[in-house]
């Protein structure tokens, strides 16, 4: 094995290998060593991490040397074979074919444990192993003194593993395997404190929804199967025919000429993508998948409730190993959805609309974790907004964004668990406050975090998130030129790279008119906006309920509230370091000169951007053509700043000293004033008053008491026909729909689990009644004939005798009918 | 090797005869008697399987190993009956099983069954031997005298060692089935005879693979299929159990003491897909072809149904029992949807269920001996109490949800997939329309299965901890104890299974394929020729019989 190779088995192994020693050795042996299976962890991840980052420098290294012909680079190492199933498919050419090119004959079902490695993978495990082995250390302080110490470190570990083994896989079937790994890991970790039963409940949740995601996932890979006869990322070549030997066929590996190569579902000729029904088909049920994974509307609700396991898990799942696949996903898939830009329009669209959708429930919680939790959906959204772009820089901002995020969240969940080991598990801001001179480090760091997540020139946010924004304008610009002038951006592109250009930006579009697509990416643009309005916002209203106003401390930190020890502290400041400074050292686009790359390439101006370029399936003609040569957003900069800043003054407005305002605000968000208005109480307020009384009293000398008492029940029921509505929209009134988080909890209880629910009840009555009642019933019948029967046994011997001979007549009939 | 086989064989049957005579004097020597039968029988029937060669590509072989031919009934009286012994792919894994669950099923039963231990033991060793006969008999007659042997031990076994409804539940399993399988004789005999009238011998031949080969020659006119093929689905789909076909299965099944659940999921099931397998789909192509939305109507509505019933259960015994409806549903599904994959997937599902369900009514037996209870709502937390039964009971609940890396996820993509290729794959018409709403519903099946398999383990394990108050446990419960050695022991051979099926299953469908694609071959022909052009089909050559067959037609 060479280097790349041993490097890329290395990775995963490690924490496996943690994961079989803890468990062997932990529970009984080592029991005395507290610390054991913590320092088994740190080093394991540590070796992870050593490694994944020298498989970076080597993947960097192998780019410089990519040959013009194939300008990609990736590397596939094959373990062991996981099934075989001979001729599983026979295949007629399809008569629009050309039959040289056309795939025929049998196909056989293999699928190999097979791992690859190339810029993409190289990028997800530098981003999983730094960060998880950053939240490995905070964890050694943080659950010291719990009871399942040594379960919680083997269920890090096998959750590292299948993160890192899901992006190194190589086939669809093995990504998969690790796609529903992780969600056992989070179940296991969300409900790790099993004895709460919401911990237990958010554990099931967890699972069931990414259930849900895995279906459709499950749905298009077998659709990929029938569409292409593979499940293979990358291509293979049958060596020997007579013995059908297949091998990977990779950068470092050409096979040898004359063999035949059957190309894998990623790494094919740019045409052979399946468009039509077909293709768009595969990408949704794809992106349910990723929608599951990466809690994304509408699967993000078992996000929030994931709150109840850990901290530090929160960290890893929401930064590292569990919501990124989803993201990875889409990115791998890139040339499939290249194909049917309508996919990608939906993947910006549900992208964008999550994370508005987000942004706004996390307005009005007081769960600090919920609120970051929130904020981990909404940025996720941002990433899918970027990968829906479709071009080069819209998928590398998503990656882009991606990595930052995993640095910027994961500190400010640690730093919120920094916060509840201080305050004694409690995590409402309402119970406590001021906590900046308690928690110095902490606040420092969260304050790095915060405005690394808002956003706030230079820290690496808002790099990422410009990118994202830029990327998305650009793609509406582009799509709305397609009657004038191609743009002018890319004067250094070859001919056959503007017309792969044009064809990207118009050709393909099969169900909407490129002006329509146009339209639809600036609505996802402007609502990306308004979101990052809203984050700065809720981001800093829960730093400012935290760390500022009078210090207030829970009865259940005691009286010993204090900020963390070292070996908590120490991960923040690195992860806070690299969320300020992640951005500004990656995104170079602030410079003016123009770079060049090995073999003639442009510089993107963005080292993400240009290291993900050689990913193979983001190097197809399709994409590369959108490369840009770096240009800096000014005006979406200036304006996604300006809000950011906008979204922290009105935070600190409202929330920094008094809170008067804020209440005042959410009163009137409530609708209370309406309440108020048409209050019952008021009517017999109204009644009570002197005029009133005087004219009932005069109406009653009169005779026309009848009257006033009809011009009451007329004002009641004027009222009543108010209050319904207003009784409605008190809970639809938009601070009722944040905080109750637009009530799709409820929606989803009561449209799909209780009528299910109801449906298994009733099908359980019925199979207890009706079914087996049917089958009891059909067992009476020969109960029945018996009783018949006995009545023919009479004990008379003649009536024997005529049966027998009547009998025996039909016999001999019924022989005489067959012989002729 | 064919003496081992029949050594095999013989191992259960001498060891009930030896506990029936010895385990009258002293009583712990039954169970150890039958655990060392039960060891050894495992250990050969690991050796046969370790040595069973994988067959060349060429597909007319027939991968019969291990032969072994005794003559009964000589030809001269016009009468040819065997003892006839052999393994195939298809009987291979289920006979290896049956071997395994017996070992489970002593193990389990060690301290609970104290009444008449010499007859329990003998007709748990009976049972096995019945079940061991079943998947070698390459003799129509000697196959139905196995297959309807396997009836009365767990007749007993249910019947003596039951529950509160012991005798209502043996009385209606038995009926059902005897019912049944009345029918597949006569489905069988009528082949026989009709080998008799195609061959000039003027001998009644019984002899599997020569019925086979003959019938595959002449094959039935297709009106007598279908009658034929009726027949034998009585009998099958009731093993199965098919929707509507399945209300015996709860029944007995929560009746039956823990060895018996055990068996009767583990094997007893198993005999109906394994007919289906060896008997409709090779005997009676074209009927199968022509039945086969039906069936998979059936099955995916007892996919669907199962899971939904499964939801409303507060018996974890029974809950365990519908969701082998649900299950066995998975199988019939690969199995009828007559493509490589699903075949070779609903077969790997077979020995899938078998294990995880085994081991999951293992464990609910287990967990019953702790609380003398299976009512779910009485049951809370106690994952704190029994860390290790919790922990085998989360891993099996996985696998039959089918987690990857266990067995069941193996088994459950190559049969959906190999549904999903039957469905989507090509063709027209109103059929494969409704063979497109068949595949995404049993695709369903698998988040309905996460949802009431998780539910369970979560009510059962997790939450605070609730034990019932009354009972043979003290008050506190405190003195409930973990799994012994022996129940560890019981579970381990199937956790490993799960394991190795689950991460190198290439191993065990490699051994099974050589025989699975004769088997289903012109079944899988005739459907594709029945539901229309398909662009991408099952890669199935169209063996010479059905040429020499069409051509017939022509004229």
């Amino acid at each position: 094995m060479d280097r790349i190779a041993t490097l890329l088995v290395i990775i995963p192994a490690a924490p496996l290998l943690a994961v079989l020693l803890i468990a062997v050795t932990a529970p009984r042996l080592l029991r005395s060593v507290k610390l054991w299976p913590a320092w088994v962890t740190v080093a394991a991840l540590l070796v992870s991490a050593v490694a994944s980052w020298l498989l970076f420098q080597e993947i960097r290294f192998q780019h410089g040397y990519v040959k013009p012909q194939s300008p990609y680079y990736e590397r596939v190492v094959v373990l062991w074979r996981w099934a075989e199933i001979a001729d599983a498919m026979w295949r007629v050419p399809q008569p629009q074919q050309d039959a040289s090119t056309a795939e025929t004959g049998a196909i056989r079902f293999a699928v190999d444990v097979a791992l690859r490695a190339d810029a993409l993978t190289a990028f997800m495990l530098v981003t999983v192993t730094s960060v998880a082995f950053l939240v490995a250390v905070f964890s050694i302080g943080y659950m010291a003194g719990d009871r399942g110490y040594w379960r919680y470190f083997c269920y890090f570990n096998l959750f590292v593993f299948s993160m890192t083994m899901l992006v190194s896989a190589s086939n669809f079937l093995l990504l998969f395997v690790f796609w529903e790994a992780v969600g056992l890991c989070s179940y296991l970790l969300i409900g790790f404190w099993y004895e709460k039963p919401e911990a237990a409940a958010a554990g099931k949740k967890a699972f069931l929804v990414n259930r849900v995601g895995d279906f459709g996932f499950l749905l298009g890979m077998m659709l990929i199967w029938i569409t292409y006869g593979t499940l293979d990322f990358h291509a293979s070549a049958v060596v020997h025919p007579s013995q059908s030997l297949r091998q990977a066929v990779d950068s470092d590996n050409f096979p040898p000429p004359g063999s035949k190569i059957e190309p894998g579902v990623l790494s094919r000729a740019p045409e052979s993508y399946v468009k039509g029904l077909t293709g768009l088909a595969i990408c949704l049920l794809l992106f349910l998948g990723a929608c599951g994974k990466s809690a994304q509307f509408p699967l993000h609700i078992w996000l929030p409730d994931a709150m109840e396991g850990p901290t530090p898990v929160s960290a890893l799942i929401h930064a590292a190993t569990m919501v990124t696949a989803g993201v990875y996903l889409v990115a791998r898939c890139t040339p499939l959805f290249v194909a049917v830009p309508e996919a990608q329009l939906v993947v910006a669209g549900i992208g964008a609309f999550t994370a508005l959708l987000a942004a706004l429930i996390a307005l009005t919680q007081f769960d600090l974790k919920r609120v970051l939790a929130y904020s981990t959906i909404s940025q996720l959204g941002y990433m899918f907004l970027g990968l829906g772009a479709g071009s080069l820089a819209g998928i590398a901002s998503g990656m882009f964004h991606l990595f930052t995020h995993a640095f910027f969240k994961a500190l400010l969940f640690l730093a919120a668990g920094s916060v509840m080991h201080a305050m004694g598990n409690v995590i409402d801001m309402r119970r406590f406050g001021g906590l900046r001179r308690l928690l110095p480090w902490t606040h420092w760091t969260f304050l790095v975090g915060a405005l690394a997540l808002a956003g706030v020139f230079p820290l690496s946010g808002f790099w990422s998130k410009d990118a994202i924004l830029g990327s998305v304008h650009d793609r509406a610009h582009e799509l709305g030129h397609v009657s004038g002038t191609p743009p002018a951006t890319q004067p250094e592109t070859n001919h056959a790279a503007a017309e792969a250009a044009q064809h990207i930006s118009h050709g393909t579009w099969t169900w909407l008119s490129p002006a329509v697509a146009s339209r639809c990416y600036q609505i996802c643009y402007y609502l990306a906006v308004a979101a990052a309005f809203l984050t700065a916002f809720y981001t800093f209203r829960a730093f400012f309920m935290t760390f500022y106003g009078e210090l207030r401390v829970p009865a259940e930190a005691g009286h010993h509230a204090h900020e963390s020890p070292p070996v908590m502290v120490v991960p923040l400041v690195v992860l806070a370091v690299g969320a300020a400074v992640a951005g500004l050292l990656l995104d170079r686009s602030y410079r003016h000169t123009v770079e060049h790359l090995p073999e003639g390439r442009v510089s993107t101006a963005n080292a993400v951007t240009d290291f993900l370029g050689y990913t193979p399936q983001l190097a197809i003609p399709a994409v590369e053509a959108t490369r840009h040569a770096g240009g800096f957003h000014l005006d979406i900069a200036a304006v996604s700043l300006l809000l950011a800043l906008a979204g922290m003054g009105l935070a600190a407005y409202l929330y920094l000293e008094e809170r008067t305002e804020a209440e005042f605000l959410a009163a009137l968000f409530r609708f209370e004033w309406y309440r108020k208005l048409v209050d019952s109480q008021n009517l017999i307020r109204l009644r009570r008053r002197p005029l009133v009384a005087r004219i009932e009293s005069v109406a009653g000398r009169l005779g026309l008491r009848w009257l006033v008492r009809l011009a009451g029940y007329a004002v009641l029921s004027v009222v009543w026909l108010l209050t319904v509505p207003l009784m409605i929209g008190y809970f639809v009134s938009p601070y009722r729909l944040s905080a109750d988080r637009f009530y799709f909890d409820e929606l989803y209880t009561w449209l799909v689990v209780r009528p299910l629910r109801g449906v298994a009840r009733l099908l359980a009555a019925v199979d207890m009644g009706i079914v087996d009642g049917l089958v009891n019933l059909i067992g009476r019948i020969p109960v029945w004939v018996g009783d018949l029967m006995r009545a023919l046994q009479m004990g008379v011997l003649s009536f024997y005798a005529l049966s027998m001979a009547l009998g025996l007549l039909i016999i001999l009939w019924v022989r005489l009918m067959w012989g002729t | 090797m064919g003496g081992l086989l029949v050594a095999t064989l013989a191992v259960p049957f001498l060891a009930a005869l030896l506990v029936a005579v010895i385990g009258r004097q002293s009583v712990p020597s039954c169970r150890w008697i039958a655990l060392a039968a039960a060891l050894l029988a495992t250990v050969m029937a690991g050796i046969l399987a370790v040595s069973f060669e994988v067959a060349p590509a060429g597909r007319d072989v027939i991968p019969d190993q291990f032969v072994t031919q005794w003559q009964v009934a000589s030809g001269n009286t016009g009468l040819d009956v065997r003892f006839s012994v052999a393994l195939d792919g298809i009987g291979l894994w289920l006979f290896v099983l049956s071997a395994v669950l017996l070992v489970t099923s002593v193990l389990v039963s060690w301290e609970s069954v104290t009444e008449r231990p010499a007859l329990y033991y003998s007709m748990l060793l009976l049972l096995t031997g019945g079940c061991l006969g079943v998947f070698a008999a390459r003799d129509i007659i000697l196959f139905y005298i196995f297959f309807e042997f396997t009836l009365v031990p767990l007749f007993f076994l249910i019947g003596i060692w039951g529950s509160e409804e012991r005798w209502y539940a043996a009385v209606k399993f038995f009926l059902f089935t005897l019912a049944g399988s009345v029918f597949t004789f006569l489905g069988l005999l009528a082949i026989v005879l009709w080998d008799y009238r195609c061959q000039g011998t003027g001998t009644l031949r019984f002899d599997l693979r020569e019925v086979l080969a003959n019938v595959q020659q002449n094959p039935l006119p297709e009106a007598w299929q279908w009658w034929v093929f009726l027949a034998l689905f009585a009998g099958f789909a009731i093993k199965v159990p098919l929707v509507p076909l399945h209300t015996w299965l709860p029944l007995a099944h929560v009746q039956a003491p823990t060895a018996g659940s055990v068996f009767l999921a583990g094997i007893l099931l198993k005999i109906g897909t394994y007919g289906f397998l060896q008997f409709c789909l090779p005997l009676l192509p074209h009927a199968s072809a022509v039945a086969m939305p039906w069936v998979l109507w059936l099955s995916v509505v007892g996919i669907v149904y199962g899971a939904l019933v499964c939801l409303a259960q507060r018996d974890l015994k029974r809950l365990v029992a519908y969701s082998s409806v649900s299950h066995l549903g998975f199988c019939m599904l690969g199995i009828f949807a007559l493509t490589p994959l699903g075949v070779q997937g609903g077969a790997l599902q077979m020995i899938n269920h078998g294990i995880s369900t085994g081991a999951l009514f293992a464990l609910v037996g287990m967990l019953y001996d702790r609380y003398h209870t299976r009512q779910i709502h009485e049951l809370g937390g106690l994952s704190r109490r029994v860390p290790w039964l919790a922990f085998f009971m989360v891993f099996f609940t996985l696998s039959s949800i089918g987690l990857p890396g266990t067995n069941g996820f193996a088994g459950e993509f190559l049969l959906l997939t190999g549904m999903f290729q039957r469905a989507f794959g090509g063709g027209s018409g109103e059929s494969v329309a409704a063979l497109r709403i068949i595949a995404v519903l049993a695709t369903s099946g698998v988040v309905l299965g996460a949802w009431y398999m998780l539910g369970m383990v979560q009510r059962v394990f997790f939450g605070p901890v609730r034990e019932p108050h009354s009972g043979h446990t003290s008050g506190s419960g405190s003195n409930v104890k973990d799994l012994s050695w022996r129940e560890v022991l019981a579970l381990a051979p199937l956790a490993v299974l799960v394991l190795a099926i689950g991460l190198y299953p290439k191993y065990f469908l490699d051994r099974m394929a050589p025989s699975l694609g004769p088997a289903t071959a012109a079944a899988a022909q005739w459907t594709d020729r029945l539901i229309g052009p398909a662009e991408r089909r099952a890669a199935v050559p169209a063996p010479s019989w059905l040429v020499v067959e069409n051509a017939n037609r022509v004229e």
